[in-house]
């Protein structure tokens, strides 16, 4: 009976060490597991297709640079096509940078205050982030061209972009996909429902033809005076 | 002596039973959902490994690429080639495609450690407090602007992802590292008198800003050739 009773308890604590180890071990394993808890299980699969999208991309374009390095050891004497390369590249790179004026599907939206609530830098510059947000590919402000420089600020009454006055009504203008840019702006507690609470007077028109000049090309909106290109 | 023994017995069956039900509880929640959350999380690891592999390799072609075209252009000796050559660079510069050096500042944004009892969202900082900060940047002459290596153009994306930013095409966590090339001085009174930067600090969230001098600004990562991904574009210049 006593035996019995020895045993029993060991048993019991045997049992009990191993419990606690077991716990203590899967604590731990929590532990680790902790920094991906803050994300659930949807943004890591959203986190990872956008992650492979990249890749892809990625993929594609090794591909491709990869012929052109090849058809450029290849090709001994050079023809009109390098010139014609050159170019292009100079072209596409003007776009990029804001310089070229450029057209396409996308859309136009006016802002005028309503008589209550002055239209601010800060209001154009949301609407701005939100258009920038839906992969936009050009934008401007009363013709006026964002580009990587470009300020949103306030002068007096009015507004200011490129170190240039603006005066009301807004237009925004922008090039990518229209719906895709509607919604964005339409969600609830989204920058229009904004708009409505300062009772601004708002268009927002889908156009296939919107064309969005060039910044002005005199150094003082896109300006390199303090850069130096560091070449490989 | 047996009253004790017997207390004793039962403390030690209660934690027992405790301990084997809440391990079976966590068990059953964590099959659900960690062992899930893990692989994609290992899944998501990887990929990331893999994207920066690319983009090195990318940069490699990107700059054999460029010195063959040069290489090309010297051996003909034909001044009208050079001179394409000589705009392909500066164009290449001016449009955020070549990495750049200068002068400027550095500011290193970190959500609050802990949340005081005012609403969370105020202790973690927004893509509209670092909007802001570029907004500054560029009203003070800010030349070139990066966010975690990022580069910033006219276009680019910024977006609250939730405790993560969305940027370019990438999503970063805090810290969040704003490089910008200008006026150091001018730049750094600008953003650390901006009041918003006073609201975040005061809610715990850091800010530290310092000047730099000949730091390099990384160029725009193109994850396509610029005609494909400003595709929508068609240039209207006569």
């Amino acid at each position: 009976m006593k035996l019995f009773k020895t045993m029993a308890l060991t048993l019991v604590c045997l049992l009990l060490g191993i419990a606690v180890a077991w716990q203590y071990n899967s604590v731990n394993e929590n532990l680790v597991l902790a920094q991906y808890e803050k994300k659930n299980l949807s943004q890591l699969v959203e986190e990872l297709l956008l992650e492979r999208e990249n890749n892809e991309r990625l993929r594609a374009r090794i591909e491709e640079l990869q012929q052109e390095v090849a058809a450029l050891k290849d090709d001994e004497n050079m023809d009109m096509k390098y010139v014609e390369d050159l170019k292009q590249s100079i072209l596409m790179a003007r776009v990029m940078a804001g310089l070229e004026t450029v057209k396409g599907t996308g859309l136009v939206i006016t802002v005028e205050s309503g008589g209550q609530i002055r239209v601010r830098a800060s209001h154009i510059q949301e609407l701005l982030n939100e258009l920038k947000a839906s992969d936009v590919q050009a934008i401007s402000v009363n013709d006026e061209r964002i580009v990587a420089t470009s300020e949103v600020r306030e002068a007096g009454d009015y507004i200011m972009i490129n170190g240039r006055q603006l005066v009301p009504p807004y237009t925004i203008k922008a090039i990518g996909d229209p719906d895709r840019m509607e919604r964005s702006l339409n969600l609830m507690g989204g920058v229009l429902s904004k708009y409505q609470v300062y009772d601004f007077n708002v268009s927002l028109e889908k156009n296939d033809n919107v064309v969005i000049p060039g910044v002005r090309d005199d150094g003082t909106v896109i300006r390199t005076d303090r850069l130096t290109p560091v070449v490989p | 002596m047996v009253k004790t023994r017997r207390a004793l017995m039962f403390i030690v069956f209660l934690l027992l039973g405790m301990l084997i039900s809440l391990q079976f509880r966590g068990i059953i929640n964590n099959q659900e959902n960690n062992i899930s959350v893990r692989e994609m999380a290992l899944r998501l690891e990887a990929e990331e490994a893999e994207g920066r592999k690319l983009l090195e390799e990318l940069n490699s072609l990107e700059t054999e690429w460029s010195q063959l075209l040069n290489n090309i252009g010297s051996r003909q000796q034909d001044p009208e080639i050079m001179e394409l050559i000589r705009q392909r660079d500066y164009e290449y510069f001016r449009a955020g495609l070549t990495n750049v050096k200068g002068d400027g500042i550095v500011i290193t944004m970190q959500d609050a450690q802990t949340a005081g009892d005012m609403n969370i969202e105020d202790y973690i900082i927004h893509d509209a407090d670092i909007t802001g900060i570029l907004n500054e940047l560029r009203s003070n002459g800010a030349e070139a602007i990066s966010i975690n290596g990022e580069r910033i153009l006219g276009t680019s994306k910024l977006v609250c992802a939730g405790p993560t930013i969305f940027l370019n095409k990438s999503r970063y966590p805090p810290p969040y590292v704003i490089k910008a090339i200008g006026d150091p001085d001018t730049l750094y009174d600008a953003i650390d008198q901006l009041p918003n930067v006073a609201v975040m600090r005061l809610y715990g969230i850091r800010i530290d800003i310092r000047k730099e001098y000949d730091m390099i600004i990384e160029k725009y990562r193109l994850y396509e050739s610029v005609s494909e991904w400003l595709s929508n574009l068609e240039v209207a210049t006569e």
